[in-house]
């Protein structure tokens, strides 16, 4: 008897570990913290959008059946614009909820501690969208990987732009075109601030301020009253939001003119919020990014990367149907996502047998993607642990481009060029030059 | 030698002066007289800046009709903090009750997250700016500094005439003996939370119009209005009036002679001397 109900209990026993054993091999699963601010002032200054972005091409991909068998199981993370709050939820991912690898962050001020915090675990981190060339400048990190151009290279942008347009848009030599650089005071903003100044020396632009402001001033008119003073031709300004706001409301109501007005990102790329904030008065305003996937040409990329991008716009629109203009914002991650999903991951899984950290390091290491390879346009190689921005994209640029009456065109690099810049503004606006 | 833009700092520095006094006044009041301090003030504000949001832009009322019906929503909201979190926690530590109030900022900017969502909003109204000579001055700040000061001057009609206003005097001078003497104190504290409540939806009013509203704009004046409060001595509405100029005019000047950062680091540099030599405010009241 005994023996007769121990062969039925190891029968069961084994009924249920086969009808269990395909389920196991469906759970194969990769564990992906997904870290954005959604909350706090970053949040509404792009932030959320990225999270949307990375959302959609993950559950895109689980939709269409995962990556050489391993379903991405993403738990998403606020980080609350604040960098401790993004160490703590790096912190809490890794060690709670065991995530196998760390994916997105928005914001410079908690890109640079979180990348040294996370590499202190040996865990994986893909950088989406913050751009501070701090995060990986001189560190020698082994484990975090940037797929977005870095900071420097969004200043060095606008300013080759005005050297070249000096003596044709201005009628001026470059050692002639008063040139500010206003920025925020963060990591980010400095950086590209840092850009600036070695572009504009390099061009030989004649700076005539340069300053910083913290992104939560309750005023900004005495940096509007000192670039009254200062009379510049062009104001290069790196900002979030609404600090961008502030400012411009500020600058009208002083009675600042200028004759072009470049922005570097952030609050300068979602044009729905730069109009609301300042109406018609941002027509023409410039903006250097990576360019936004809806504006790549579909010919100049990799087949499949079109029906991607449009998929990503569906997406979008679903998730937001108020959307009137796409923001470049939720493209960015979304391509930078896709990068990881297509390159990395499923060159670790099949050459270096797994997802864990060195693995997933090896694979980031053997991209070589091609110029037109990404939805963003850009290429991908990354840099070496012995290089000084060791992780980063090599092949990652941004653009600048010009809004135009609720358009945006790519006015630089001359190759990419969409139409050619204006680069005095209209005298209908309240801070053209008159 | 005469400097234009000295000239147009200092009176931007006068115009900040006159929004951050319209922001300290209401919290003045209420520390003055139930000895609480509203950490959650700047919150409230936001509150009535989305209502503002709502009846202009949304449901497209005259801002002269909205604003009374926002600065009476804030007046509520005072009202309503007083009888919920404050009222059982009038004879706790200060301690607890800066926590509770701390809670309520928190609460609120959560709620506004959640019923407005992380958008960044504005009215669209553009205020004319009145042109002197090169300087540009905004008729927004102006209105604020306008309305600062005849807010100042109504709360001081209201307190020294009338009958209620002595009443929130006396009892802001001895909250113990003025019960005894018959006076309604529980009904007195509410009618305080109802001004200081609505005098943060005048500002929010006004604020408005100078200001994006996000749930977190209370980040960028909370700090700032708490520290004109201690400056100017907790519970002193002129004294908080006159740090008010100050700090706005170290900021404005400083921040046109150096970097911006600066005029904040020398403001909170005037702050921490002169609590080192006025530990309670510049005007602070006898207790």
């Amino acid at each position: 008897m005994f023996r007769r109900g121990l062969a039925c209990l190891a029968g069961v026993l084994g009924l249920m570990a086969a009808l269990a054993f395909p389920a196991v091999a469906q759970e194969k699963k990769i564990k992906i913290g997904v870290v954005y601010d959604l909350t706090g002032p970053f949040a509404g200054g792009g932030s959320e959008l990225h999270n949307l972005g990375a959302k959609i091409m993950i559950d895109h991909i689980n939709a269409t059946g995962g990556i050489e068998g391993y379903k991405i199981d993403a738990i998403y993370a606020d980080a609350q614009s604040k960098p401790d709050v993004a160490i703590n939820e790096a912190v809490r991912l890794i060690e709670q909820e065991k995530v196998d690898m760390l994916l997105g962050f928005f914001s410079s001020a908690e890109c640079v501690p979180t990348a040294a915090r996370v590499e202190q675990f040996k865990k994986f981190m893909w950088i989406t969208t913050c751009i501070a060339s701090p995060v990986l400048e001189n560190r020698h990190l082994k484990y975090v990987f940037r797929a977005q151009p870095y900071g420097t290279q969004w200043g060095l942008a606008s300013t080759a732009m005005l050297t070249a347009y000096a003596k044709e848009a201005f009628g001026k030599e470059p050692k002639d075109l008063r040139v500010a650089i206003i920025h925020e005071d963060g990591a980010y903003g400095v950086d590209v601030a840092r850009g600036n100044s070695e572009g504009a020396a390099k061009g030989g632009l004649n700076v005539v301020l340069k300053e910083g402001y913290s992104v939560t001033a309750p005023d900004l008119s005495s940096l509007v009253t000192k670039l009254k003073r200062a009379r510049p031709d062009v104001i290069l300004h790196t900002g979030y939001n609404p600090d961008i706001s502030l400012f411009l409301r500020q600058a009208r109501e002083g009675g600042l003119r200028f004759q072009a007005l470049i922005g570097h990102g952030a609050g300068y790329t979602d044009y729905s919020k730069l109009k609301a904030a300042g109406g018609t008065d941002v027509n023409f305003f410039m903006d250097v990014d990576p360019i936004s996937i809806w504006e790549v040409k579909p010919d100049a990329l990799k087949p499949g990367l079109a029906e991607l991008t449009k998929m990503v716009g569906e997406a979008y629109k679903k998730a937001k149907p108020e959307t009137v203009i796409m923001s470049a914002h939720v493209g960015m991650a979304a391509s930078n996502t896709h990068l990881f999903l297509s390159q990395v991951l499923p060159r670790a899984i099949k050459t270096y047998g797994g997802i864990d950290a060195e693995a997933l390091r090896k694979a980031a290491l053997d991209v070589d993607v091609p110029e037109g390879g990404t939805m963003l346009g850009f290429g991908a190689k990354f840099e070496p642990e012995t290089a000084v921005m060791a992780g980063q994209n090599n092949r990652a640029y941004p653009v600048v481009i010009q809004y135009v009456d609720d358009k945006a065109y790519v006015v630089w690099p001359k190759a990419l060029q969409q139409r050619a810049p204006v680069l005095k503004l209209p005298d209908s606006s309240p801070y053209a030059v008159k | 030698m005469f400097d234009i833009y000295l000239l147009e700092a200092g009176i931007n520095g006068i115009l900040l002066g006159g929004v951050l006094a319209l922001l300290a006044l209401g919290c003045n009041l209420v520390f003055g007289v139930i000895d609480v301090v509203w950490i959650c003030y700047a919150e409230m504000i936001m509150m009535g800046m989305y209502g503002m949001f709502y009846l202009v832009s949304v449901y497209h009322w005259p801002f002269l009709l909205a604003a009374p019906v926002a600065i009476a929503l804030v007046g509520i909201i005072g009202v309503l903090l007083h009888l919920i979190v404050i009222a059982p926690l009038l004879n706790a530590a200060p301690i607890n009750q800066l926590l509770a109030t701390g809670g309520v900022l928190a609460f609120l900017q959560a709620l506004a997250t959640v019923l407005f969502g992380i958008d960044f909003r504005n009215l669209g109204i553009r205020m004319p700016v009145i042109e002197v000579s090169d300087m540009y001055l905004s008729y927004a700040r102006l209105l604020a500094f306008g309305t600062a000061l005849a807010g100042m001057i109504a709360v001081y009609l209201f307190l020294s005439r009338t009958y209620t206003g002595t009443a929130i005097r006396a009892i802001s001078q001895d909250r113990q003996i003025m019960p005894l003497m018959g006076v309604d104190s529980r009904k007195i504290y509410l009618i305080t939370s109802l001004i200081g409540g609505s005098l943060a939806g005048l500002a929010a009013c006004l604020l408005v119009l100078q200001y994006d509203v996000h749930p977190f704009i209370g980040l960028t004046f909370g700090p700032i209005t708490f520290m004109i409060c201690v400056l100017g001595g907790l519970g002193n509405m002129i004294g908080g009036f006159v740090a008010s100029f100050i700090f706005a005019e170290i900021i404005s000047v400083g921040g046109l002679y150096m970097d911006l950062e600066w005029g904040y680091v020398f403001a909170f540099v005037f702050f921490i001397v002169t609590m080192f030599v006025r530990p309670r405010g510049l005007l602070a009241r006898k207790s």
